[in-house]
Formats: structure tokens, sequence, C-alpha cells
């Protein structure tokens, strides 16, 4: 299988006024097409940092990041823009445009990616009813519920047919019952429709589902478990 | 992104915060409306004087004068040390100066008083010969009533309009066929003497308008020899030079011939000259005025910059998610500008429409109040001003009004490119 995503000796200092935060202290990890990884680790473990760097969201400070084959640390600000727009990114708060409806927030990533507008439309309704909300694609993410909101932010992953998808606590903020049903689609994109999922989780209970996961400590990898 | 996805997007924005942008676009609203109306009305302005300037003056003339120049040459002698007086009879003279100079005529004027019936009013009492004043004002020195005699007698007096109908109500202060006293305070001697003298009036003039040297409606005409005699003098204020036409060269060579012979005695002004000088003022009152304006506008682009700040300081998360979209740094930047562009262009569309309306009724109230040479005292009737706007001043106001808009909107919206995603999607 091809390597997607690779991380060798991986570090990320952050400073908090004038004093180094290590939030990573180097990380080995290899994501392969297909793969559905999940990232544990309590809080302030660096699972976040990991995620935001794989992302494209931020620069490593040490060490060496290859998406794809790619050094994320040789990329400029345009490649790096480049590089988010073949990246899907679930957030944990959704971060979804609330002057948007549904269907426009998941065309937004299209039409940042050039997509032309009757096309996107069409995308746009297409992942919404792969995502099961079709019906309420043109509401506001004030009229959905937290659950709705996370299918409308995976259906704006999905847009642009991302290389793979990275999931920061993507169940986090909605309650047990919707999450188990988030999880179900998430599982489906991956098995079914064989999207590389990387998700990030504090959660031991839906690290199982994930087909291998990583535990976390302190900036490091701390165990491998294959499920 | 698409131009036109960044606009879309932009608008959105907007729309989302009515009301300041509302606001935010008023400023730029008021500063591109000032520019307008004031704009519009000083060139509506300068196009009036300068019609009814073209109408006062002939442009194939010359008026030669003592001293200073066009003002001396109205005003009578200044500056005149040397002794150098402009007689009557130079005409001659100066006729044969040139071949471009086809006639010239002297011109005697003071200031004196009317008298019909009770009535006394005062009016500038100008002593011309009617045959040639008629030859060289043949559009201005026009009959509107009786007619205008070639070979005029003692008694003949011809007037402008606005001495016959002063009042503009119907009644009027004399007519053709009526008698009225001319007077004039000779205060060359003393005691200072009352010359009077009844006139005849055979004429009265169509309505002129304008100002300047040739005809006026305020003024009373009397043949030049009786100028003389009832004003005591053989000097002229002014004598006015036909040319064979309004050519620069012809101007330039017969004002020259005109200097030489007097010895530099006399002031050569061509109307062209004054329309020129005239045209340079304006200019200057023009850029003073819209500078003023500015300033309106330029207060305008500091709340722009301050309502695009805080803007920035609100969407700093959305601009986190657009970035982690994919979206490039250069395109976070037209968002915002996108912004202020569609602030700045509804900003001016409204103040240049606002600005037009806001000189229209400037003119009306100020040529209704006659504030602008609508003062009777001053005895030359209102003149209405036709706010002018250009398509400079149209496509400069456009220009500007977004310019601005744009040029304060370029630190926040510099500033909004350059946030780091991961900060960004951070910010509460």
């Amino acid at each position: 299988m091809t390597a997607i995503v690779e991380a060798l000796n991986l570090k990320k200092t952050y400073m908090l006024g004038k004093v180094p935060v290590e939030a990573l202290r180097g990380v080995n990890l290899k994501v392969e097409s297909g793969d559905f990884l999940a990232v544990l680790g309590p809080s302030g473990s660096g699972k976040s940092t990991l995620l935001n760097l794989i992302g494209a969201l931020d620069k490593p400070t040490e060490g060496k990041l290859l998406i794809e084959g790619v050094d994320v640390s040789t990329l400029n600000d345009n490649q790096l823009a480049g590089l988010r727009r073949r990246v899907g990114f679930v957030f944990q708060f959704f971060n979804l445009i609330p002057r948007f409806t549904a269907r426009e927030n998941v065309e937004l990533s299209m039409s940042i990616a050039d997509i032309d507008r009757a096309e996107r439309r069409k995308q746009a309704e297409d992942l919404l009813e792969t995502v099961g909300l079709k019906e309420r694609m043109n509401h506001k993410p004030a009229e959905l519920s937290g659950g709705e909101q996370q299918r409308v932010a995976i259906a704006r992953a999905l847009a642009n047919t991302p290389r793979f998808l990275l999931m920061d606590e993507p169940t986090g903020n909605i309650d047990s019952k919707t999450a188990n049903e988030i999880m179900g689609l998430i599982k489906r994109l991956n098995e079914e429709k064989g999207v590389t999922i990387i998700m990030v989780t504090h959660d031991q209970r839906l690290a199982t589902q994930a087909k291998r996961a990583v535990q976390m400590f302190d900036g490091v990898i701390t165990r491998e478990i294959v499920n | 992104m698409k131009s036109r996805d960044v606009f879309s997007y932009s608008f959105s924005a907007i729309r989302l915060r009515k009301l300041r942008a509302g606001l935010t676009t008023l400023g730029v609203v008021i500063g591109i409306a000032a520019i307008v109306a004031l704009l519009s009305i000083t060139q509506g302005l300068q196009d009036t004087i300068t019609r009814q300037l073209q109408t006062g003056f002939a442009t194939d003339t010359l008026i030669v004068s003592t001293g200073g120049g066009f003002g001396a040459g109205i005003g009578g002698r200044t500056g005149a040390d040397s002794g150098f007086r402009l007689l009557i009879n130079y005409t001659q003279m100066i006729n044969g100066l040139s071949p471009n100079i086809t006639t010239s005529i002297a011109i005697i004027q003071r200031v004196g008083f009317i008298k019909s019936g009770n009535i006394t009013r005062v009016a500038t009492i100008v002593g011309v010969d009617f045959a040639e004043y008629s030859d060289i004002y043949s559009s201005t020195f026009v009959n509107e009533t009786g007619n205008i005699p070639l070979i005029p007698t003692n008694e003949t007096v011809v007037v402008g309009k606005l001495v016959s109908n002063p009042w503009k109500n119907g009644t009027l202060f004399c007519n053709v066929n009526d008698d009225v006293e001319i007077k004039w305070i000779n205060a060359t001697v003393i005691p200072a003497k009352n010359e009077t003298y009844t006139g005849h009036v055979a004429a009265v003039l169509k309505e002129i308008g304008g100002f300047g040297v040739g005809p006026s409606d305020s003024s009373v005409y009397i043949p030049i020899s009786k100028a003389e005699s009832f004003f005591g003098t053989d000097e002229c204020n002014m004598i006015i030079v036909k040319l064979k036409n309004d050519d620069k060269a012809t101007i330039n060579s017969a004002s020259k011939a005109i200097k030489d012979a007097f010895s530099n005695e006399v002031s050569v002004t061509s109307a062209t000259a004054v329309l020129n000088i005239l045209s340079s003022v304006f200019s200057v009152i023009e850029l003073f005025l819209a500078g003023i304006a500015a300033i309106s506008l330029l207060v305008a682009g500091i709340g722009i910059m301050n309502i695009m700040i805080v803007s920035l300081m609100e969407r700093t998360r959305e601009i986190g998610i657009l970035k982690a979209l994919g979206m490039k740094s250069r395109t976070v930047l037209m968002v915002f500008l996108g912004e202020s562009t569609i602030i700045g262009l509804m900003g001016a569309a409204i103040g240049i429409g606002s600005g037009w309306v806001l000189a229209n009724v400037v003119a009306i109230v100020f040529h209704g109040g006659g504030v602008f040479f609508g003062n009777q005292a001053m005895g030359t009737g209102g003149i209405s001003i036709t706010p002018v706007l250009t398509p400079t001043v149209l496509l400069g106001a456009l220009v500007f009004g977004v310019g601005v808009s744009v040029v304060f909107a370029l630190y926040p919206a510099w500033r909004a490119s350059k946030l780091k995603p991961v900060e960004a999607l951070r910010y509460e």
C-alpha cells in the first residue's frame, strides 16, 4: 500500500509567551491509502497538533512530514493552501459558516477549488444525500442539530475528493446516539468508498471502531493498537 | 476562487451586517456627495459666468484702458501716474494702427442717477456711438421695444432691461417715449455740482443677463457727444477695438501695435485672456473645494478601516475555516478588498446621485434667494446656475470613492490574509 502520510521524528514547539512548549517531541507515523487510524490520547498529549500538521494548517519545527511523498516544510503558502484543498477537515465544533445554508457550506470548499457553480451545486446535493441530509440542505447551521451540522461538515470535507479525511473529535460535541450514527457514517465512508481517515479522539470506545489506533502521551506515540 | 465567487462571498458578508455596512457606506456617500455637489455647482457657476462674459465681451475685441488693465478700464483711471489721458479722439489713430483692426469706439461711463416720475434710481450712464456700438455688440445691444437710432439726438436715451423693469412685477420704471431725468454729481469741481438734463427714452434693450464691458441690463446709454458735454470731459474710460477675427495671432499683433503706439501707457486686454484667467481661477477654486470635500471622504476611509478591523477580529475564526478549506492568502485579501470595493461602489453611486440632487437644490435656493449676482442693488439681475456634472467629475468621484475605500481597507485585508490558519481557528 502507498503511504499517504509519513511523519519522521516530527517535532513541534510552541512559544507560550517566552516559555517554549513541546507539543510534539518526535512522532513517527505512517498512514496508507484506505487506512482508518484513530489517534488516542488525553488532553494536551499533542494529538490535535499532529492533526494540524498533517492538515497543513501548521508547519513542524523539526523532523519531516511527507504528504504523498512531498515534504510539507518545503512548501510555500500557496502550495500549502493547494495541499489543504486535497485534505478534508472535520472539526469538533463543526466550523460551518453561519450565514450559509448546508448546501452553500458544502459548495464553499468547491468554490475555493474553482469548480463551476452548476457542477458544485450538483456535487453538494449528492454529498449531502450521502450523509443523509438532502432534505435539510437549505437550512442554515443554526437551524440544524449538532449531529446534522457535523454531517454537513463531513459532506464539506468530502467535497473536492480529498486524499484523506482528518477528523478532530468528530463526535466530541454531540450526544451519544448521534455520535454512533456519525461513526457509522465515517466507517461506511472508509469501508465502502475507501476514504482514508485519520481521527483524533480521547474516547477509547470510538478508537476501537477504527482499523488501528495509536496512543499519544506528552507529544510522543506510546503505543499502537491494531483492531 | 473565481472573481465572481469572491465578490459573491464579500457581498454575503456585507449583507450579514446591513446596519454596519449601511453606516460605513453613509460615510462614503457624504464625502462623494460633497465633492460632486461642490464641483458641479462650481462647474455650473464657471460655465454661467463664462457664458455671461462671452455675452458681455465680444471675443474679437480688445479693451484699451489706462493703468491697471481691465479692472481699471471698468472702474475708471487708476495708476496713471504719468498723467497719460485716454482721449476719445484716439480712436481714429487706433483704427490706422493695424490692418487687423476694423474699428474702435470710445466709452465714457459714470455712476449716476435716472429719475422717472418721482422715483430716482442709481444707474451707470454710458456714453457710446450708437451705430458702432450696435455693430460691435450686434447680439446684445438690441432693442426690445422702441428703436435704437443710429444718428441720435442729444436727448436720445437707450435703457437696459433692468433699468426699465427693475421690480419685475409688471410695473415699469420707465418705458419707450418716456422723458427721464439723467443726473450726475460732478465731484471734479468744488463744491460738487449736480448736472442734470432731460432725456427721451428711444429704446429698451432686450434682456442680456451678462456682465463685462459690453452692454448691460443696468446701464443707461446716451450718445457719446452728449456724454462729452454732460460729463465735461474729452477723456474716455476705455476704447473698445474691434478686430477682424479672434485668432490668437490677430489679438497679439493688434495688442502689440496699440501698446507700442501708446508707449505702454495703456493696458490692452482681450476677452480671451480674461476668460483664460477666469478659467484658471475657477480651476484653483475647484481644487480647493474638492480638497475640502475630500477630507470628509478621508474621514469615511478611516471609518472603513475601523469597521474592517472590527470585522477582521469578529471573523478571525471564519478566516481560519476558509484557509483550512484551502483558500489562498491572496484570495482572503481579495475577499476583504471586495467588501470595501462594494461599499465604495455603493457609496460612490449613491453619493453621486445625492450630490447631483444637492447641487440642484442649492442652485435653486441660491437663484431664488438671489445670492449669486442676484442682488438687485448691484443691478446685475439674477443669474441662474445650472450645475454641471461632467464625465470627468462623475468618473473621478466613482474612482475616488472606490479608491479611498480600497486603500483604507488594505491594512485590515492584509492582516486578514496573513492570519495563520491554526491560530485563526483557535480564536474565540
